[in-house]
């Protein structure tokens, strides 16, 4: 088996693939070919997806976001002709899942209330309505959220996590730690005091430092907003112990044996420094790195070609005056495309480097988009060679 | 009611007659290295130019500069400086600001509980960055602010706004007056950097739509569409190529014309997004350049670029081959 690509045995026998790197790397489109591929030799696989381009995300079915489970009939690609050459494995399942990309804090605030009346009152506070609007990470919160229900629910072999595409850290780790930071007891618990109504508690002295620092933060954003912030932390006091649990309990499934991340990237400068920073920070975290996919290769096998030899004759054939500008233009074009080439391996070559040890697949860029089911499995010769 | 001046259109020229220049854009089109070839441009006719990363853990502008920016404004060129508005040093600025240097602050700045709150109050950081760009306008004649990609750089604009819904009165509610009031200037412009890719064209088309929904002071932005290849192939030429794609051919000549191929496929691209683009803003055209010359080089010659897109006049020869 040694001829294997490493993704072979990663998509026989993980639990999670986590596919990471930066935006438009075609990570949505490895996630899905992996899992096809996995789903193809009997497997029952999920891929949960963030905003997939719209042509693909239509194809596999999934033309309504709003987190529903959706299966894919495989059928569609055992009828035809591009359909794979042997019989899949019996029980396999692919689906896929679309994370709303619109979802909100409302959702994790509606998993985490501990009743209606708590999350009611949440959602009418004046600070809570604008945090909810532009809390960064929601997002990434949600896909964790996600991945915690779907994961523990024992419908799936192996779930393929199609990660948000974030520049600078792994958000969608960090997620739920910040949205826990914000509600970090000690914070709230200093803010609390001087509001707190239960006599039991009494009143904080405000002396010294303390007093200062309250009067300037009274200063700086009002009496009444300080009054409002009291109140969102008292609601959010019990929300804490819950939103940790879940937290810790992600951070589990990450770190887990059976889970392993893939990097993608393009050979270009921006998804090489996304990917690399990726590696650091997954090494850093002592998190399992099964692969490097490298997507979108351009190739460029022949150096100086005789445009005029090879194609000379037929070109004049076909149209004797647009021939030579046409001639001349595939030899213009024919060394843009070699001079991408050898720039793109010059950025595999650093990228390699940061990760010697990590296996690298290549995949071609595709003549067009890649867009059905079709179109994923013929990246399996790439992914999955031998 | 965004003000009229909103409406109009903006074109290249924007990139020279503005005073503070909103850079953003997907991840990975180019809006670091094309706020610094701009920078150079307009630092090359005269003006005193700054351009900013704000609270950038790993800045892109080193590589391009070669000096890593700092909080305060280094010089990096004649008439060029760079910086990075970290937070907590802005935050400390800010509180000066308002309540005067010294003392109190310090003893502010001290207090962990101040600094989490700051912190963890919706849309405080980004409040501070922005001031310190007011700050900053009214010490150079333009600043370019690259902001983070453009989902998160609407975040964080419209932070503005939701600030002056929350804070009815005080030093808050009056910095996000003054952020709006810049934002509001005739000569504040938001650019977005896009490349002819479907993808990266939706993007842009999602931030212009929220950015005129979510901060409407701010007026229509310039789209700079950057590695375009221009079509140059005429429907004959690319007749010629296809049926010439048609024919049995051994692998070297498959390889060549698959290369016309590519090339075809790129101008139909960059067509097609131009199409889509124009349709909301002006758009700047920005075509490939030879690349993995090494970051400065790639700034200079973008900078030759957008000097005969805006026909600046500008001596760019010491600068292009910088």
């Amino acid at each position: 088996m040694n001829d294997d690509s490493p993704l072979t045995d990663l998509a026989r026998t993980q639990r999670l693939l986590v596919c990471v790197g930066s935006g438009g790397v075609g990570k949505t489109t490895t996630a899905a070919s992996v899992a096809l591929w996995a789903a193809l030799r009997g497997r029952r696989v999920l891929v949960l997806t963030i905003d997939p381009a719209r042509r693909l995300a239509n194809s596999l079915g999934l033309n309504e976001i709003g987190n529903m489970e959706v299966r894919i009939p495989l059928e569609r690609l055992l009828g035809d002709a591009d359909g794979p050459a042997f019989e899949p494995v019996a029980g396999g399942e692919l689906w896929a899942m679309m994370l709303d990309p619109k979802s909100t804090l409302d959702d994790v605030i509606g998993k985490v209330s501990k009743d209606e009346a708590t999350r009611d009152a949440i959602f009418a506070n004046r600070i809570y309505r604008s945090i909810a609007g532009s809390f960064s990470g929601s997002q990434e919160y949600m896909a964790t959220e996600r991945l915690y229900d779907v994961y523990g629910s024992g419908r799936y072999d192996m779930i393929v996590l199609d990660t948000p595409p974030v520049k600078n850290a792994l958000d969608f780790l960090e997620a739920p730690g910040r949205l826990a930071r914000f509600l970090d007891r000690q914070v709230m618990k200093w803010f609390l005091t001087p509001y707190e109504e239960e006599p039991a508690f009494g009143k904080r002295l405000m002396l010294g430092t303390s007093a200062v620092v309250y009067r300037l933060l009274g200063h700086i954003f009002g009496r009444e907003f300080l009054k409002e912030l009291s109140i969102f932390f008292t609601l959010f006091r019990d929300l804490y112990d819950g939103m940790r649990e879940r937290h810790e309990a992600v951070s589990r499934i990450f770190g887990d044996s059976r889970t392993t991340f893939v990097v993608v990237s393009a050979p270009n400068e921006p998804s090489v420094d996304v990917a690399s920073f990726f590696l650091q920070e997954l090494k850093g975290r002592t998190l399992r790195v099964g692969a490097i996919v490298v997507n979108q290769l351009h190739r460029a096998r022949l150096v100086n070609p005789d445009v005029d030899a090879l194609l000379g004759r037929k070109a004049r054939e076909l149209e004797p005056l647009l021939a030579p500008l046409v001639l001349a233009r595939l030899g213009a074009a024919h060394r843009r495309l070699r001079d991408l080439a050898a720039l793109e391996r010059q950025w595999i070559t650093r990228l390699a480097a940061y990760a010697p040890s990590v296996p690298m697949i290549e995949v071609d860029r595709q003549p067009g988009e890649v867009h059905d089911l079709a179109g994923l499995l013929s990246l399996h010769r790439w992914l999955f060679p031998g | 009611m965004p003000p009229a001046a909103a409406d109009a259109p903006a074109d290249s020229s924007v990139l020279f007659r503005s005073r503070v220049l909103f850079l953003t854009g997907k991840g990975g089109t180019g809006k670091t290295t094309l706020g610094a070839a701009i920078g150079r441009l307009a630092a090359a006719q005269g003006r005193r130019t700054l351009v900013c990363e704000l609270d950038a853990q790993r800045s892109s502008l080193t590589a391009i500069f070669g000096k890593a920016p700092v909080y305060q404004p280094s010089q990096v060129a004649p008439g060029l400086s760079i910086c990075n508005i970290e937070w907590m040093p802005a935050l400390d600025d800010w509180l000066a600001d308002i309540v005067g240097a010294g003392r109190i602050v310090r003893m502010i700045m001290k207090n962990r509980m101040i600094s989490i709150f700051l912190e963890a109050t919706p849309g405080a950081r980004d409040l501070m960055l922005l001031h310190r760009v007011v700050k900053l306008s009214q010490q150079f004649d333009l600043v370019i602010v690259d902001m983070p990609a453009s989902g998160n750089a609407v975040g964080m604009l419209s932070v503005v706004g939701t600030s002056r819904r929350l804070f009815d009165t005080g030093p808050i509610r009056r910095c996000a007056e003054e952020i709006d009031g810049m934002f509001a200037r005739p000569d504040t412009n938001l650019v977005l950097v896009a490349l002819p890719e479907e993808m990266v064209v939706n993007e842009t088309l999602e931030t212009r739509a929220r950015v005129h929904a979510e901060i409407p002071a701010l007026r229509q932005p310039l789209v700079l569409l950057n590695r375009a290849t221009p079509a140059t192939l005429s429907a004959g030429e690319r007749s010629l190529l296809d049926q010439l794609g048609a024919q049995e051919l051994g692998v070297d000549a498959r390889e060549l014309v698959e290369a016309g191929r590519w090339e075809e496929r790129l101008e139909t691209a960059t067509a097609e997004a131009l199409s889509r683009l124009r349709a909301i803003a002006a758009v700047v055209v920005l075509p490939v350049l030879a690349r993995g010359e090494g970051a400065a080089r790639v700034v200079g010659q973008l900078t030759a670029a957008l000097a005969r897109q805006s026909h600046a006049k500008v001596d760019l020869v010491g600068e292009a081959s910088g």
